[in-house]
C-alpha cells in the first residue's frame, strides 16, 4: 500500500468557484509559492496579470500579499499547508493578522494527507498555532461541495482567513445537504448517548464510527462537523449538546492545541461539565510509511480503534488512549530530553 | 518639546536648503535624545545614522506626502523597515503635522501614541515593523499593486544593514529583480553595526564572531537592482543619488547603499556597539547634548 490515490479534491472545487469570483472582481489576486493544482492553470491562463508565482519563498509570499492588500487587493495565497502556516508564521502574525488585512491563506494537505512524505509535510500542529492569532478565521473542510460553497463567503469576508484543505478527494457529505457557511458547524447526525465533534477528513471516520456504534452497541451517536474552527460557534454547539450525555472530539491533529483542546477550553469557559474524551495524535512526530490508513491504524485513529475506544469508555473504561510505544531514532527515544 | 526651527522664507539656492536641512537634522537628533532620556529607552544611535537621509526625504522635497491627509492615495509609500528607527522618524512626522508635537513628550508612556517600534496605527507610518526583514517583501507587493493600479507613486523602503541578514530580504530581492520594479526605491542605512559587532568586520577576532555582509552592492546588482553608493550624511550626495528616482527611464529597482555612522553626531556613541540601546546619563548626557548643539 502506497500513498493515497490522487483524485480531484476539495481544493479544486474551491478553485473552480473562486475562478468565477475572479471573473467578477478585478481586485482579486492570486499568489502561489510554486504550488500548483489542476484547476489553478485556468487562473494563470485567464488572469495572467493577477496570478503570481513567487517561487518557493513563503516569507515573500505573505509579505507581498500584505503589500497588495494594503493597495486594495483581495489576496489569495497558496502553498502546501505546513509551509503557508509554520514556515512564514511571523509574517502571518504581523503582516496579515496584526494589520487585519483581506488575505486568504490556502493550505493543502491538512493532517496526514501527505502521508508518506514525513513530518516535513504532515500538518498536525497548524490549528494549534494559527488559532493563537487574533483576527484570523480558520476553516477546515470535509468535502468538495462544502469547499465550493465556502468560496463566496471567504471572498465576501474582508478579514484574514486560513483554509486547511485535504489533499485527495474525499467522499461527499454535503452533496445533497445544505451547508450554512456562516454557522461554522453542521450537525450531520443527531443522537443523545454520545456526540462526536470533528472536522475535516475525520468527519467521514466519525460518520462510520457512529453507524458502527449504533449497530454493535445500539448507541445513538451524533456527529458535528466543525468546519470553522475559529471563531467557534459556541451558541450553536451548546444547542446541539443540550441533551447529550457524552462528548468525543476526533481529529487528525496533535492533541496539543487542536480541535479537542479548543472544545475543552470552550466547555470550561462555558461552565459546561460533561464527560469528554479527546481522540487525536499524541505528542510525537510520525516517520511511518505505507499510507494514511497505516498511520491511523498505528496510532489509534482508524475507525476500528475509534469505535473500540469509545465503546470501552461507554462501558466505564478509562478514556485514556493506550500508549503507542515510542519509536527509536538513532537510538534515542523520541521525547527524550538530553 | 520645542518645535523645529522654521524654514527660512527664502531658500532658493542650494546652500540655503542645505543649511535648513542641517538645522532640521540637528533638531531631530536633539529631540530624539530628549525623548529617550525621558522614557529611559530608545535606539538613539540607530536614529542618528539615519537622520540626514530621513530629513532629506521629508524636508528636501523628495517624498510626496500630505500630512493633513496621511492616506492620500498619491503619496509615496515610505516603509521604515528598520522599525527600531521609529524614534528618529516620529519627530519629523510630528513636526510636519501628522500628529501633535506633544505626543513626543511622553514617548512610550501610558496612553501615548508612540512606542519603540514603528506601528501602523501611527499617522504617517504605513506598516508594522520592528521584527526585521518584513519591509522589503511588503514593498514588492505595494510596487506590484501600484503598477496594476497605474498609480505613479513610489515605494521607498528604508532598511538597516544588519537587517539584511534576514533571509526574507533576499526572497524579496529575487522577486523585485525578476519583476524589475522601477517604482521601488530601497535605501540601506549602512551604519556598519549590528548589536554584537560590525556587519563587515575587518578585525580577525571580530570576523570570527560576526558574519560578513559585503559586497552588498554586487549582491543586489546580481539580484537585478541598480545600486548607488553614497555618504548617507551628505545632503548633496543623497540628492544626487535620488535625483532621477521618478524617472520613467529607470527599468530596475533602485538600491541606495548609504554609508553612515551609527550614533553620528554623538562622540560618545559613534561606531560604538555599547550604545545600540542605551540612554546616556549625567556627564555622558551633557556631552551628547553639547555634541548635538555644536553640529
Amino acid at each position: 500500500m502506497g500513498s493515497t490515490k490522487f483524485i480531484l479534491g476539495m481544493r479544486d472545487q474551491f478553485f473552480n468557484e473562486l475562478y468565477k469570483l475572479f471573473q467578477e472582481d478585478p481586485h482579486a489576486v492570486f499568489i502561489t509559492a510554486d504550488n500548483g493544482a489542476p484547476t489553478l492553470d485556468q487562473f494563470a491562463r485567464d488572469f495572467p496579470d493577477r496570478f503570481f508565482n513567487v517561487g518557493i519563498a513563503e516569507q515573500q509570499l505573505i509579505g507581498m500579499a500584505c503589500g497588495m492588500a494594503f493597495e486594495g487587493k483581495k489576496v489569495y495565497v497558496y502553498a502546501i499547508a505546513p509551509f503557508v502556516s509554520l514556515r512564514c508564521y511571523e509574517q502571518v502574525k504581523l503582516d496579515v493578522c496584526a494589520m487585519n488585512l483581506p488575505i486568504v491563506l490556502i493550505g493543502v494537505g491538512a493532517g496526514y494527507a501527505y502521508d508518506i512524505m514525513g513530518p516535513s509535510h504532515h500538518t498536525v500542529e497548524d490549528v494549534s498555532i494559527m488559532r493563537a492569532l487574533p483576527n484570523l478565521k480558520i476553516y477546515s473542510m470535509a468535502d468538495g461541495s462544502s469547499a465550493g460553497e465556502l468560496a463566496a463567503q471567504v471572498h465576501r469576508d474582508r478579514s484574514p482567513q486560513y483554509i486547511r484543505f485535504d489533499r485527495a478527494g474525499l467522499p461527499e457529505v454535503y452533496a445533497e445537504r445544505n451547508i450554512e457557511i456562516g454557522e461554522g458547524l453542521t450537525q450531520l447526525r443527531s443522537g443523545n448517548d454520545l456526540c462526536i465533534i470533528t472536522s475535516g477528513v475525520m468527519v467521514h471516520q466519525a460518520l462510520t464510527a457512529a453507524d458502527l456504534l449504533h449497530q454493535s452497541a445500539g448507541l445513538k451517536v451524533g456527529v458535528i462537523d466543525v468546519f470553522r474552527l475559529k471563531p467557534l460557534n459556541g451558541d450553536a454547539l451548546k444547542q446541539h449538546l443540550r441533551n447529550v450525555a457524552r462528548v468525543v472530539t476526533l481529529e487528525e491533529h496533535l492533541l496539543a492545541g487542536g480541535l479537542g483542546s479548543l472544545v475543552a477550553e470552550w466547555m470550561i469557559d462555558e461552565d459546561l461539565r460533561m464527560p469528554t474524551m479527546r481522540i487525536g495524535q499524541d505528542d510525537r512526530f510520525v516517520f511511518d510509511y505505507g499510507g494514511r490508513k497505516a498511520i491511523w491504524e498505528k496510532y489509534g485513529l482508524d475507525v476500528g480503534a475509534v469505535v473500540a475506544r469509545i465503546a470501552g469508555w461507554m462501558r466505564g473504561e478509562s478514556g485514556k488512549a493506550v500508549p503507542v510505544p515510542r519509536q527509536e531514532a538513532h537510538g534515542v527515544p523520541q521525547g527524550t530530553a538530553y | 518639546m520645542k518645535t523645529a526651527p522654521l524654514a527660512s522664507a527664502s531658500h532658493n539656492n542650494a546652500s540655503d536648503m542645505e543649511e535648513r536641512l542641517r538645522r532640521k537634522a540637528q533638531w531631530v537628533r536633539s529631540t530624539v535624545l530628549e525623548m529617550a532620556v525621558k522614557a529611559h529607552s530608545g535606539h538613539i544611535s540607530t536614529a542618528y545614522s539615519q537622520t540626514e537621509l530621513l530629513v532629506a526625504l521629508y524636508y528636501g522635497g523628495l517624498l510626496r506626502f500630505d500630512a493633513r491627509n496621511p492616506k492620500w492615495n498619491g503619496r509615496d509609500r515610505f516603509i521604515l523597515s528598520k522599525g527600531q528607527g521609529g524614534i528618529g522618524l516620529y519627530p519629523i512626522l510630528a513636526d510636519l503635522g501628522y500628529f501633535p508635537l506633544s505626543e513626543l513628550e511622553n514617548f512610550a508612556g501610558v496612553g501615548n501614541l508612540l512606542g519603540v517600534h514603528a506601528e501602523w496605527n501611527i499617522p504617517g507610518i504605513e506598516v508594522i515593523t520592528g521584527s526585521l526583514g518584513h519591509g522589503l517583501p511588503i514593498a514588492t507587493g505595494m510596487a506590484e499593486a501600484a503598477l496594476m493600479n497605474r498609480d505613479e507613486h513610489l515605494i521607498v523602503c528604508f532598511l538597516g544593514d544588519a537587517e539584511l541578514f534576514e533571509g526574507s530580504n533576499w526572497e524579496a530581492a529575487i522577486y523585485a529583480g525578476h519583476r524589475g520594479y522601477r517604482n521601488l526605491v530601497c535605501i540601506v542605512d549602512r551604519n556598519g553595526q549590528g548589536v554584537l559587532g560590525p556587519t563587515d568586520p575587518t578585525d580577525r577576532r571580530l570576523a570570527a564572531d560576526n558574519p560578513r555582509l559585503n559586497p552588498i552592492d554586487k549582491k543586489f546588482k546580481a539580484f537585478g537592482f541598480e545600486t548607488r553608493e553614497i555618504d548617507g550624511h551628505s545632503f548633496a550626495e543623497i540628492f544626487e543619488a535620488l535625483r532621477d528616482m521618478r524617472s520613467a527611464k529607470r527599468k530596475k529597482p533602485l538600491m541606495i547603499i548609504a554609508n553612515t555612522r551609527k550614533g553620528h553626531g554623538a562622540s560618545l556613541m559613534e561606531g560604538k556597539r555599547l550604545w545600540h540601546y542605551r540612554v546616556p546619563e549625567g556627564a555622558d548626557l551633557e556631552l551628547t547634548r553639547r555634541d548635538i548643539n555644536e553640529m
